[in-house]
C-alpha cells in the first residue's frame, strides 16, 4: 500500500501533523496532493514546545515541510476496501491504470512512462505506475513506474 | 479521483483577503494576498513580519516589522492559512499532541 | 530505481525505525513508496532516558515522511520480546544536523 493512498483514503479525517519545525497541527484533511501538501480544516495549531495554541480555520501545508502524520486506525481498513473495489472495476473505468491514449495504441505521449510527470497529478498518487502496459496493468504498477518526486 | 490537479488548495478564494505565511527557516508573515501563482509565489501586500526570538528563531515574539508590498517565493512557502478566524487560544487538549 | 525496494520483504513485519530528530518508532511496516514514506500500523515510540527504563508511547497508524527517516531496520520479534525495556537505560538520541 501506499502511503500516499492511504493519505487519499483519509480525506475527511481528523488527523495530526507534525512539521520538521516541530509544530503539530491537529485537523481534518480536505485534500492532498501527490506532493503530499495537505489542506486541512478546522486547525489546531500547537508550537513546538506544546506550549502555545492557535485555532485557525483552515491551512494549506507543503507536503516538504511534513515530519509525519498521525491518522485514524480505521482508515487503514477504508484503502483497502477501496483497492479492492477498484480491482473489480472493469480496465479503463478509472481507478487504476488509466492509459490515457494507449488503449488504442496510438501511444500519444510519453510510451516511455516518463512524460511529464505533472499534469495526471492524483492518477499517479493511487495507480503508482504510469499506465506503463495499458489498462488493468497493476503488475507493473507500483514499482518501476513513477519517476521521482 | 478528485479532478484537481496542481493544487491542493484553490489560493482564490484568499485574494484581497488576510493570509498568514509560514516560510522555511522560521519566518512569517501576514499580509493581504493580491496574487500568487500555481508554484505558490504570493503577492502580499501591507506585508508585516513577525520578528523572532533572538535565542529561538523558531519562536515568533510580539515585535513586527511592516515590509509593504512583497513577493512570497513559492518554494519557501510552507504554510498558508486566512488571518480570519484565526486566534491564539487556551490548551484544548487535556494533554498536547495526546488528543 | 525505487530507492524503497529493499523494503519490500519487510512488509507486514515489525520494523524499527530512527528519524532525523532522534525518535524511534516501531511499527508495522505496511507500505512504502520511492521516497521512502512509509505506513507504520500500531506504532509506538519508545522513549530511551538513563534515568528510567524505555518508555512506550502508543502511536498507532502513521505515515512517516522519507525525508525525515535515518534509519529503517528489521526487528527479531523473538529477541525483541526477550529485553525487559523497563530495565534498559540509554541516551535520547540526538537530532540529526544538516
Amino acid at each position: 500500500m501506499l502511503p500516499l493512498s492511504l493519505l487519499k483514503t483519509a480525506q475527511g479525517h481528523p488527523m495530526l501533523v507534525e512539521l520538521k519545525n516541530g509544530e503539530t497541527y491537529n485537523g481534518h484533511l480536505v485534500n492532498c496532493d501527490t506532493w503530499m501538501n495537505i489542506h486541512l480544516r478546522e486547525v489546531i495549531c500547537t508550537s513546538k514546545d506544546g506550549d502555545k495554541f492557535w485555532r485557525m480555520p483552515e491551512c494549506y501545508i507543503r507536503g516538504n515541510t511534513i515530519k509525519y502524520l498521525r491518522v485514524p486506525d480505521e482508515v487503514i481498513d477504508k484503502v483497502q476496501e477501496e483497492k479492492s473495489r477498484a480491482d473489480r472495476k472493469p480496465p479503463g473505468a478509472g481507478g487504476r491504470g488509466r492509459g490515457r491514449g494507449r488503449e488504442d495504441g496510438t501511444g500519444g505521449r510519453g510510451a516511455k512512462g516518463m512524460g511529464r510527470g505533472m499534469d495526471d497529478g492524483l492518477a499517479r498518487g493511487s495507480t503508482g505506475g504510469r499506465g506503463r502496459g495499458g489498462p488493468g496493468g497493476r503488475t507493473g504498477g507500483s514499482r518501476g513506474g513513477g519517476r521521482g518526486r | 479521483m478528485s479532478g484537481r490537479k496542481e493544487t491542493v488548495l484553490d489560493l482564490a478564494k484568499f485574494v484581497d483577503k488576510g493570509v498568514q505565511v509560514k516560510l522555511t527557516g522560521g519566518r512569517q508573515v501576514t499580509g493581504t494576498l493580491k496574487g500568487y501563482d500555481q508554484l505558490l509565489n504570493l503577492v502580499l501586500d501591507e506585508a508585516v513580519e513577525f520578528l523572532r526570538d533572538a535565542d529561538d528563531p523558531l519562536k515568533t515574539t510580539d515585535q513586527t516589522r511592516r515590509l509593504g508590498l512583497i513577493v512570497c517565493r513559492g518554494t519557501a512557502v510552507m504554510l498558508v492559512s486566512p488571518t480570519d478566524g484565526t486566534d491564539e487560544i487556551a490548551n484544548p487538549f487535556v494533554q498536547p499532541d495526546g488528543a | 530505481m525505487s530507492a524503497g525496494a529493499g523494503l519490500e520483504n519487510l512488509v507486514d513485519q515489525i520494523i524499527s525505525v530512527i528519524t532525523n530528530d532522534g525518535r524511534n518508532i516501531l511499527g508495522i511496516l505496511k507500505g512504502f513508496d520511492q521516497a521512502t514514506n512509509i505506513i507504520l500500523d500500531e506504532s509506538h515510540e519508545r522513549v530511551y532516558s538513563t534515568k528510567e527504563g524505555v518508555q512506550q508511547l502508543v502511536l498507532g497508524l502513521y505515515i512517516i515522511r522519507g525525508d525525515n527517516i535515518s534509519i529503517v531496520g528489521e526487528v527479531d520479534e523473538e529477541l525483541d520480546a526477550s529485553l525487559d525495556l523497563s530495565k534498559l537505560r540509554a541516551h535520547p538520541l540526538k537530532p540529526v544536523i544538516h
